[in-house]
């Protein structure tokens, strides 16, 4: 952040207005702005449409495998797994970014998730919920999925507490559990200002029992930034942990190429990187198709991009130490495994993955393309592309060159791998773009808290909302 | 209460309760399977318990050998075949073939009724009516009747003289006994050298075999005591005989040699020739392209090995004279007698009819001299080259009537079908063995009964006959077949029903008299064919002259040499491949003077360079047009003709596009001539169950050099593996069978290098299992021949998955062996062939090929284990790695994590009758082993050790109050196996032999660095290279 740029006598982690959102004039404006996104446009039916469009194909498709067995999809053996654990480690990924601005950034005091955080959170929810659907999805039989979840029955029988599919489930449903808690505890005062604005009674009932009945007071001010704090630190080490779980998938399997020490914190950087392109590929649309430009600033996207190519290093750093490691650990398999990775059958799927997510977003080391937006948004484009195949490649190439060389295979998708690839991105972006039109993208309230030192002095028309709200320095609470 | 009910009426609490549990069952139970119900006898059967087996000792009809069988038979159906220990010949072991006679009894397109072809339409008739008509047409073939053919698929025993008395009844001409895959030069050179068709081989006595061809092990002669005996010489380690093969093409028997000598096609007589002196090494070495050096160390080796055994079983048009020259070598190693006994002669092979005799007959058919024609079992249609047009001359016989009763293209071209009972459903007899006589019994009632209140329920040929005669007015007819047949075993009745629970009787049946076939060569020069490659055609080991192709097991089993199946291939050498631009998979027309036959290629080491190989078997066909078989709509109202749902429209048939040629012994010249071949641009991924044909130096096959056996530890030269150091000074077993994840005391690294059970020491305090079953599978012995895998698929219910209507519904490929391409295979245990040395592909030098069965490993630290979420796959305390279907929810984890890949996945409902990719179609379903549970559409399943046998045993055991004794019972693999490779025990336990081979200096196990602590031993391979020559490298 350009520090050097705030007037004397500000605290540097907070910026001001001024240099946050220079174009925002009055509370009123903060309202009516993002307040106004939530009216559904043409486009918006159009989006919808095609989304839900697509969850259908899915759901169709997934349907159909249900009755005519897994054969259905492009399994081949010893390739079990394929597709679907792919695309599940891809959204669970996905998932990362939003807490990790919005909980993360929010303990390191990092002023450029404010504009950002709320689409990122709904963005993780529903990449979380996306996610878990595939673990149920590419069982044998999916019906019998309850026998992953510990309930009590006659036959005492148990999960297997060794087996990471289990830990898999506990940690996926906390995370989902966390998240959504998050995301709505964050969103009562602005659900609050929604039912303020409301004339339909309807819908104003709805969002009064949504809003708890936020009254807008000191004390509810007082509660709501404690609980805001303790849940912020109550997810951030989920962040690390919902990945690092889903990465023993892989580490505790003896499959060369799987089993690695690394996995954790490099699963954890991947799907960092994956969420920070994931916000891009939505948020700069979303900015450019509501006028956002004056919140989602250029300051805020420049700085998401160093995250991301921070992420980008990190990841590509691992990657080089997979392969340090194969080298140095004098195992055949693995070197084998290494050595078929990038230049066997399955070349061409790890060099998209290396330039998708190593090469390309080295451009970010420039800043007049971290100030591109059309740049950003292409480019988050190869990332969501480049994660995919990194997921690709772990799962894929490893299975299909395992220790038993007369058991070396291949693997090729069908339709119904596709149909619910597709499926699953309609299923999202049907529940994002549901929740853009219903809930603010923004987080108004914490935009306005940005306001207010200069509200006071401002000569602005507008009355006076501060009453009743108090500034955070004055709470104590820790922006 | 009901008073209280009425006063109150639901509470609320209530109400919620019964909708909470009702909708739960509702939603659990509507993702269910029907339940079926079972329904008891009222009044039992004789000698029949539900769910106790009965066992009849019967013959094989699989092939002309006659190898003894036991059937397995459960509620009145015979549910496997297993070989008749007590049987001189196959001595208790079975080849895949004999064991798949099971799915000809229960083949779903068998015929159900007789059935006559009206103006070209085909109708089933009743039985009485078929018979009226069978008369009818005898008798008005009377004035013919010197014209008549029988041809009878070849068989030993009573029958075919039953049957020519028959014939000549009518005053027709004694039948023709046709067996396509015999090889007639060397039956013929037997004869004049040895005096008997078909003498023993001995190999066990053998200081060095010397092969020109002979595939001993796929088929040529009678496999199974072949490849029992072999084997029994290969296991004497260093002091085992070196097998060398000579041939343009390396079979599975080629395989299994030592060296291979990869001769010109057609040059074998001149490496005869000068082995045995008659001519010179230098002129045998330029004629057959053999360096000179490996023929003249052939020779001196050959000249100190006394007794030497050396085979013929060339193709070529000189055979005889190969074979006649290769007798020649033997006496003069003093074979006779020692490794080659006449005296103890296979009778199965005598009695049958030359393919010279054959073809006259056809051409005599053609001629319009013969009135009325019978064919029983044989598919002449389909096993006589393309060239012979037989279909043409048949068409001229006045009335053509089969006995087949399964649609095969020789039917299609009869006039009336009077379908036989299956082998396992009719009495008969066999003299596999001088002396010895095999009795056939019905092991069931027949599948498809008459149904006819006139005639029995059970009617084989025979007993039609009988009836026909009968009907004829002939008198002193027998009551039925079996009447006449015991009155022609030594001792009759007393004695048959002694020996019918062991299935032999001593003795030897009185012999058919037939004139000696006249032979007379028919065949045009190879020399004089074009083409620049020469044409090796081959009988399938599995399916044979093409009679194995309508039996799943068959079809799905890959073929040893090249692991493929659901298909034709050309077999190419890499170099001529990579000449002509070919890659594994193209699609190339093979072109020769007679047709072209398309095939996709497979570049296989073991082929001359000069020279393709295409297997015989495959290419069925209908005459008529039969839509692709709908599951689900066509099982019982399309007749499947061109041999049935599960061979029509399979690959090619290679025998298309050979020229019809007869050798001077009487048989077929399968390398008759040269070929063109030609890319068509097509390409297909082969339905192979091979990934890699190399082990990368992994170590899965290990081997050792024979000379290394004997020298101490220090000086053996092991075989040297990445990473795996330490074996260099440690060879032999390091982690021991009884180590577990749960018993720390059997840590490879104690003290005691595994002599501590752990666990499943028989005191041990622990109180669990004493047992710790394993298992070792002896590399020396293996053979590749699959026999295992067939066994496995009868003993636990394995679906097989290649038809192409297997496969998904919508926008799904229908090809055969989709499924296998997908490598969804659901072998259980499989048999990977590893080839090693001549990385390059380079012809002329050796390779080396290695046979690895591999199945569940029954890790004691199983990785497989801790990874399932649901506990579906846990260690039993006897040590066996179980899997619980009914709690598998199919998340394949455990497959991911198996370092062995031995874990299958139910893709599909194989096993749920109302779906299209059902394996077991009735009556298919009725040889399903009703201890083992057929799996459902989305679980994993795996080899399980045969856990149904162990617990039977152990009941058995406890119901004796007895203690298990050693070597009580065995696995199905280690049952059928013919190379008696596989034996199974318990490790804790030293009554049982598998202790004893654990500790042999060649154990070892896969993957041994990986920690699996597995229970599968593997004992080393021996290699014996030539004096002097490089050995074998990994």
């Amino acid at each position: 952040m350009a520090t050097s740029a705030l007037p004397s006598g500000q605290r540097p982690n907070i910026p001001s207005a001024a240099v946050r959102f220079p174009a925002i004039k009055s509370y009123e404006q903060v309202d009516s702005d993002i307040a106004g996104t939530l009216g559904p446009s043409l486009g918006w039916f159009a989006a919808l449409g095609i989304a839900i469009l697509c969850m259908l194909i899915g759901a169709t498709t997934w349907t159909y495998q249900i009755h005519e067995g897994l054969g259905a999809a492009g399994y081949q053996p010893p390739v079990m797994w394929g597709v679907y654990i792919v695309t599940f480690v891809f959204w669970v990924g996905i998932g990362h970014a939003g807490t990790l601005i919005s909980a993360i950034l929010y303990l390191f005091r990092a002023g450029f998730r404010t504009s950002i955080y709320r689409a990122s959170e709904a963005m993780t929810v529903f990449a979380v919920m996306t996610a878990g659907l595939f673990p149920i999805l590419h069982l044998g039989r999916p019906w019998k999925f309850f026998y992953l979840i510990p309930y009590p029955n006659w036959r005492l029988i148990w999960p297997n507490p060794k087996s990471p599919l289990v830990w898999d489930v506990f940690a996926i449903l906390t995370y989902l559990t966390i998240s959504s808690t998050f995301l709505y505890i964050g969103l009562i005062p602005d659900i609050a200002i929604l039912r303020d604005r409301e004339k339909n009674p309807i819908r104003k009932a709805i969002l009064a029992q949504l809003s708890l009945g936020w009254r807008n007071s000191d004390r509810e001010w007082r509660h709501f930034t404690r609980a805001y704090l303790f849940l912020a630190a109550f997810a951030t080490p989920l962040v690390l942990s919902v990945h690092s779980v889903v990465s023993f998938d892989f580490a505790m399997a003896l499959t060369p190429g799987w089993h690695a020490t690394i996995f954790p914190p490099y699963f954890v950087a991947g799907a960092i990187f994956s969420g920070i392109g994931m916000v891009f590929t939505i948020a700069i649309p979303l900015r450019k198709a509501f006028k956002l430009e004056h919140y989602i600033t250029l300051n805020d996207i420049d700085a998401a991009a160093k995250l991301c190519l921070f992420t980008s290093t990190v990841v590509g750093l691992a990657y080089l130490t997979e392969f340090q490691i194969a080298w140095m650990s004098g195992n055949p398999f693995e070197q084998d495994y290494f050595w078929n990775r990038v230049f066997g059958q399955w070349a061409w799927a790890a060099w998209i993955m290396l330039i998708c997510n190593c090469v390309l977003p080295l451009s970010l080391w420039s800043q007049k393309l971290r100030r591109n937006t059309t740049w950003l948004f292409i480019l988050s484009l190869f990332i969501n592309l480049g994660m995919w195949f990194e997921r690709f490649v772990i799962v894929v190439p490893s299975l299909s060159h395992e220790f038993e060389p007369w058991q070396w295979g291949t693997y090729r998708p069908t339709w119904v791998d596709y149909g619910i690839l597709l499926g699953s991105f309609g299923w999202f972006f049907m529940w994002f773009l549901l929740f853009i039109k219903q809930l603010p993208v923004m987080a108004m309230a914490e935009i306005k808290e940005v306001l207010i030192p200069r509200m006071k002095h401002s000569h602005d028309p507008t009355p006076d909302l501060t009453e009743g709200i108090v500034h955070p320095d004055e709470t104590g609470a820790t922006h | 209460m009901t008073q209280d009910t009425k006063k109150s009426g639901v509470k609320r609490r209530e109400f919620l309760k019964v909708l909470g549990a009702s909708s739960a069952t509702l939603a659990v139970t509507a993702c269910e399977e029907p339940t079926g119900h079972l329904i008891p006898y009222l009044v039992s059967p004789d000698q029949t318990v539900p769910g106790v087996s009965t066992y009849y000792a019967t013959t094989c009809r699989e092939c002309s050998a006659g190898c003894g069988i036991i059937s397995e038979t459960r509620d009145g159906r015979s549910i496997k075949l297993e070989g008749n220990p007590d049987h001189p010949l196959n001595r208790g072991a079975l080849c895949a073939k004999g064991q798949s006679a099971l799915q000809g009894l229960y083949n779903p397109d068998r015929f159900k009724t007789p059935m006559v072809n009206e103006n070209g339409a085909w109708k089933a008739i009743t039985w009485d009516d078929a018979i009226a008509r069978l008369s009818n047409a005898v008798s008005a073939a009377k004035p013919q009747a010197a014209g008549a053919v029988f041809i009878n698929q070849h068989e030993s025993g009573s029958f075919p003289r039953f049957l020519d008395g028959w014939l000549a009844s009518f005053g027709m001409p004694a039948h023709l006994s046709v067996d396509f895959e015999a090889d007639h030069a060397a039956i013929e050179a037997n004869r004049r050298s040895y005096g008997a068709a078909w003498p023993a081989l001995s190999f066990q006595d053998a200081k060095l075999i010397v092969s020109f061809g002979a595939d001993f092990l796929d088929g040529w002669g009678a496999s199974v005591p072949q490849q029992l005996d072999f084997a029994d010489a290969r296991a004497k380690l260093d002091g085992a005989p070196r097998f060398v093969y000579i041939g343009p093409r390396r079979s599975l028997t080629g395989l299994n040699a030592d060296e291979w000598l990869a001769c010109k096609p057609g040059s074998e007589l001149a490496i005869a020739n000068a082995l045995s002196g008659k001519g010179s090494i230098d002129a045998a070495a330029t004629e057959s392209g053999v360096p000179a050096a490996a023929l003249q160390r052939l020779a001196t080796e050959l000249a100190a090995a006394k007794p030497a055994l050396v085979v013929s079983g060339v193709s070529g048009e000189n055979a005889l004279d190969v074979a006649l020259a290769v007798a020649a070598i033997n006496q003069a190693s003093g074979a006779v007698g020692t490794t080659i006994k006449p005296a103890q002669a296979l009778t199965g092979f005598e009695g049958i009819a030359h393919t010279d005799q054959v073809l006259a007959a056809v051409e005599k058919m053609r001629a319009g001299g013969v009135g009325i024609a019978f064919v029983r079992g044989a598919n002449l249609a389909h096993a006589l080259p393309k060239a012979a047009n037989f279909a043409e001359a048949f068409a001229k016989v006045g009335f053509r009537v089969s006995f087949s009763n399964v649609p095969d293209e020789t039917s299609e071209l009869c006039n009336l079908i009077i379908p036989d009972l299956h082998s396992l459903e009719q009495w008969g007899d066999a003299e596999p063995v001088k002396g010895t006589i095999g009795l056939q019994q019905p092991a069931m009632d027949p599948v498809y009964p008459t149904l006819s209140k006139t005639v029995p329920a059970a009617l084989g040929t025979a007993d039609l006959l009988i009836q026909v005669s009968k009907k004829a007015g002939s008198a002193n007819q027998p009551a039925d077949y079996r009447t006449w047949l015991f009155t022609q075993i030594p001792g009759g009745t007393t004695a048959i029903s002694a020996a019918l629970p062991k299935g032999i009787v001593s003795g030897s049946l009185a012999a058919r008299t037939i004139a000696a076939a006249a032979t007379t060569p028919k065949s045009t020069s190879i020399a004089s064919t074009q083409g620049d490659l020469t044409l090796i055609t081959y009988h399938s080991p599995l399916l044979g002259d093409g009679r194995g192709a309508n039996k799943p097991w068959l079809q799905e089993l890959p073929d040893p040499v090249t692991k493929i199946c659901w298909s034709s291939w050309v077999e190419i050498h890499p170099e001529t491949a990579q000449r002509l631009g070919i890659d594994r998979g193209d699609i190339l027309e093979v072109k020769t003077a007679t047709g072209t036959v398309r095939a996709p290629a497979f570049v296989y080491l073991g082929v001359h360079k000069d020279a393709i190989a295409m297997p015989i078997g495959q290419g069925h066909r209908s005459k008529a047009n039969v839509p692709d078989f709908q599951p689900k709509h066509d099982d019982s109202k399309q007749t499947q003709w061109g041999y049935g749902r599960y061979a029509r429209g399979i690959g090619a048939n290679a025998l298309d596009i050979l020229p019809l040629g007869t050798n001077a012994g009487g048989g077929m010249i399968l390398t008759a001539t040269k070929a063109s071949i030609s890319k068509t641009g097509d390409h297909r991924t082969l339905p192979s169950t091979e990934g890699s044909a190399r082990q990368h130096g992994r170590g899965i096959a290990q081997a050792i050099n024979a000379a290394d056996l004997s020298k101490p530890p220090a000086e053996r030269r092991e075989e040297e593996l990445p990473g795996d150091a330490s074996h260099a000074f440690l060879p032999g077993l390091r982690s021991p069978v009884a180590a577990d994840a749960q018993g720390d005391l059997g840590s490879p690294t104690s003290a005691d290098q595994g002599k501590n059970k752990g666990m499943y020491a028989p005191n041990e305090e622990r109180g669990m299992s004493k047992r710790r079953w394993a298992m070792t599978i002896d590399l020396a012995r293996c053979t590749g021949c699959s026999a295992c895998v067939t066994a496995c698929y009868s003993e636990n219910n394995i679906p097989t998955v290649g038809a192409y209507w297997q496969n998904a519904t919508l926008f799904a490929d229908a090809r055969p062996g989709f499924n296998i391409e997908r490598g969804r295979e659901m072998n259980w245990i499989r048999l990977e062939r590893y080839f090693e040395g001549n990385l390059d592909g380079k012809f002329g030098e050796d390779f080396e090929a290695r046979f690895v069965p591999m199945m569940c490993q029954q890790c004691g630290n199983a990785p497989c284990e801790p990874v399932c979420p649901v506990y579906a796959t846990y260690h039993a305390p006897d040590g066996l790695n179980v899997q619980v279907y009914n709690r598998c929810v199919g998340t394949r984890y455990c497959s991911n994590n198996c370092p062995y890949k031995v874990r299958y996945f139910n893709w599909f409902g194989y096993g749920e009758a109302d779906r299209k990719q059902y394996a077991f179609p009735e009556p298919l379903n009725w040889q399903l082993n009703p201890d083992v549970t057929v799996r459902g559409k989305g679980v994993m399943e795996k080899c399980s050790f045969c856990v149904q046998r162990i617990r039977e045993s152990e009941n058995r055991a406890a119901a004796e109050h007895r203690e298990m004794q050693g070597d009580e019972f065995t696995t199905a693999c280690a049952q059928a196996c013919p190379s008696r490779a596989i034996t199974f025990g318990d490790a804790a336990d030293p009554n049982w032999s598998v202790t004893q081979l654990i500790a042999d200096r060649r154990a070892y196990h896969v993957f041994e660095e990986l920690n699996a602590f597995t229970a599968v031993v593997y004992l080393k391979k021996v290699n014996h290279p030539a004096a002097g020559a490089a050995p074998a490298r990994a």
